[in-house]
């Protein structure tokens, strides 16, 4: 049978179009690829800008993957799709993708080109082709000769093109995976609008962000929680969400859900290395950036960023420290689970393994803190979080310091005459002091947040500085196990 | 396949600006200050540059920098003007 050219097929650039029409009255060139071939993409990639024949491309895709497979390949040339079943491909026997078929004046097929030969590709379209390696390349079996699988041969690649990423892969939210993290929730119950753009964070959106960033559905109560919270007006995520610092939320995790969600709180305690801390902070990060829009470089207008915005989440090692937990601080009780949201920068390890006094060390702290967000922006009034590790609180405890007096003790250390501060990026407050008044480094004691966290050997703490001037307070939230 | 996406159909689609306008004469344009660090210097200036070109300023300002305007500026600086400058500075 002589394949025809009767089909009518859908066009990227418009409306559909029957493919003698694209074709006109022949010679003309027709190129079967699909997307998920990566010969395909190479030809598509080293087609001229202009042809002496005409040249149709003929993906084997669904309009959105032809139009994804358009964009990547940027071709030179009309894109008609021949949507499943894959008619045309069929009736025109292409069996291999990238296949170029000479369309004889009057309709009948010519010579063809199967997979990527560049010197025959070019003797067909009357044309060179740029001379980059490799001359030669096999391609891959048209869509209608295999069964497919479900996502096609490259579900990963997919998730990259639809922008549903953070530049890492991502787990494809299919329709089971995002059900079993739900585990029976009511998938359209809505945990407010995400900032900037007012996407509704419904509970499958969610759920499909924790897909996403690879959590477990034990996972799934503390990303709840952590949206939750981070969607408080009191949190002021869309002034972080779109601020051009570099500060992003962190996730602090207390009591029993801890352990249920198998969080390191020990060595290493702020990563890499443990599924839940790595996937419920980047889960909460996803959910900012795909569903409030904040996507760094568009409306995340950051203009460095940091590491941690990937997704920072943390436990507090309870049983190490001294000291009652943040959530018992922040009036919960200490059997509960809570996720506490926080706005800060990168964190600063401070070493100190040779004070032996709780006030020689409190001294360290306040000085590395001192130099966070600008070493001359005196007072800050958004909140520091210092990661106490147990031998620093340990050390702190054999003095019979509790939190608060660690936390009035490193407010006192860190103050300086005004005169001092008067450099660069300085505050209004500093600016209108005399030079002998004091100003310490934060406007109130209460701006410092302790957890102790880490191994239980080596003296590191680390100091994460705030997003100053946002306005943002943190927010804690009760997890909730049940459905 | 089918996915769940996380993104909100509904907030897809991107926001036309409005239509330059032909001339700025005779024209009211409302300068909104967003509280940033030296934003009024900013506007100072531009109001200078806009009288000259015989438009009259009418000055606004959000709540913060940090938070999106009130329903209430967003709602008021229409009724002010016809033409809007939103400043931001640092």
């Amino acid at each position: 049978m002589v394949p025809g050219l009767t089909a009518s097929l859908p066009a990227l650039d418009g409306p559909a179009l029957r493919l003698a029409d694209a074709v006109g009255e022949g010679p003309a060139v027709l190129l079967f690829v699909h997307a998920d071939c990566p010969t395909s993409l190479l030809a598509l990639r080293r087609l001229p800008a202009e042809t002496p024949l005409p040249l149709v491309v003929i993906a084997q895709d669904t309009l959105p993957e032809a139009a994804r497979l358009a964009r990547r390949a940027r071709p030179h040339a009309r894109v008609l799709v021949d949507v499943p079943p894959y008619a045309v491909s069929r009736e025109w026997d292409v069996t291999t993708v990238p296949t170029a078929v000479l369309v004889r004046a009057g309709g009948g097929p010519g010579r063809r080109v199967v997979g990527w030969d560049r010197e025959a590709l070019a003797g067909l379209l009357g044309v060179p082709l740029p001379d980059e390696p490799p001359a030669q390349k096999p391609g891959c079996g048209s869509r209608w000769t295999y069964q497919e699988q479900p996502g096609g041969l490259d579900e990963l690649e997919d998730m990259f093109e639809r922008g549903w990423s953070d530049g890492l892969p991502v787990v494809p939210p299919t329709r089971e995976r995002v059900e079993a993290m739900l585990g029976g929730r009511d998938p359209a119950r809505s945990l407010g609008r995400v900032p900037p753009v007012g996407g509704e964070a419904t509970l499958e959106r969610v759920a499909a962000c924790a897909v996403l960033a690879g959590c477990r559905p034990e996972h799934f109560p503390l990303v709840e929680a952590a949206v939750e919270a981070a969607l408080d007006p009191a949190f002021n995520i869309h002034g972080i969400n779109v601020t051009t610092q570099p500060a992003g939320p962190i996730v602090i995790v207390n009591g029993p859900a801890r352990e249920r969600a198998g969080l390191n709180s020990g060595m290493g305690a702020l990563g890499p290395g443990t599924r839940g801390n790595a996937t419920v902070g980047r889960a909460l990060r996803l959910c900012l950036s795909l569903t409030g829009g904040a996507v760094p470089g568009g409306l995340d207008r950051s203009t460095l960023g940091h590491p941690g915005k990937v997704g920072l989440c943390i436990a507090e090692n309870e049983e190490a420290s001294p000291w009652p937990p943040l959530h018992v601080e922040r009036g919960f009780a200490a059997g509960a689970s809570t996720v506490t949201v926080l706005a800060c920068d990168a964190p600063l390890s401070v070493s100190d393994h040779r004070s032996r006094s709780a006030e020689e060390l409190a001294l360290v702290l306040a000085r590395a803190a001192e130099a966070t967000w600008s070493p001359f922006w005196w007072p800050m009034d958004d909140d520091t979080l210092f990661v106490v590790c147990p031998e620093h609180a340990a050390l702190f405890a054999a003095a019979g310091w509790d939190k608060q007096r660690l936390r009035r003790e490193i407010f006192e250390a860190a103050v300086r005459p005004a005169g001092e501060l008067r450099r660069g990026e300085t505050t209004p407050i500093v600016r209108e002091s005399r030079d002998d008044e004091s100003i310490h480094k934060w406007t109130d004691r209460e701006r410092i947040l302790i957890v102790c966290a880490g191994g239980e050997a080596g003296r590191y703490s680390a100091v994460f500085g705030p997003c100053d001037g946002m306005g943002t307070r943190p927010v804690t939230r009760e997890v909730r196990w049940s459905t | 396949m089918e996915y769940v996406s996380p993104l909100d159909p509904r907030v897809a689609q991107p926001v036309r600006p409005a239509p330059r306008p032909a001339g700025l004469a005779g024209r009211t344009v409302v300068l909104l200050d967003i509280r940033k660090a030296r934003g009024d210097e900013f506007l100072d200036r531009l109001a200078e540059l806009l009288h000259e070109r015989g438009a009259a300023t009418v000055r606004m300002a959000k709540e913060t920098f940090s938070k999106p305007a009130s329903g209430e500026v967003v709602a008021a600086v229409p009724l002010h003007g016809d033409l809007a400058v939103e400043a931001l500075a640092d």
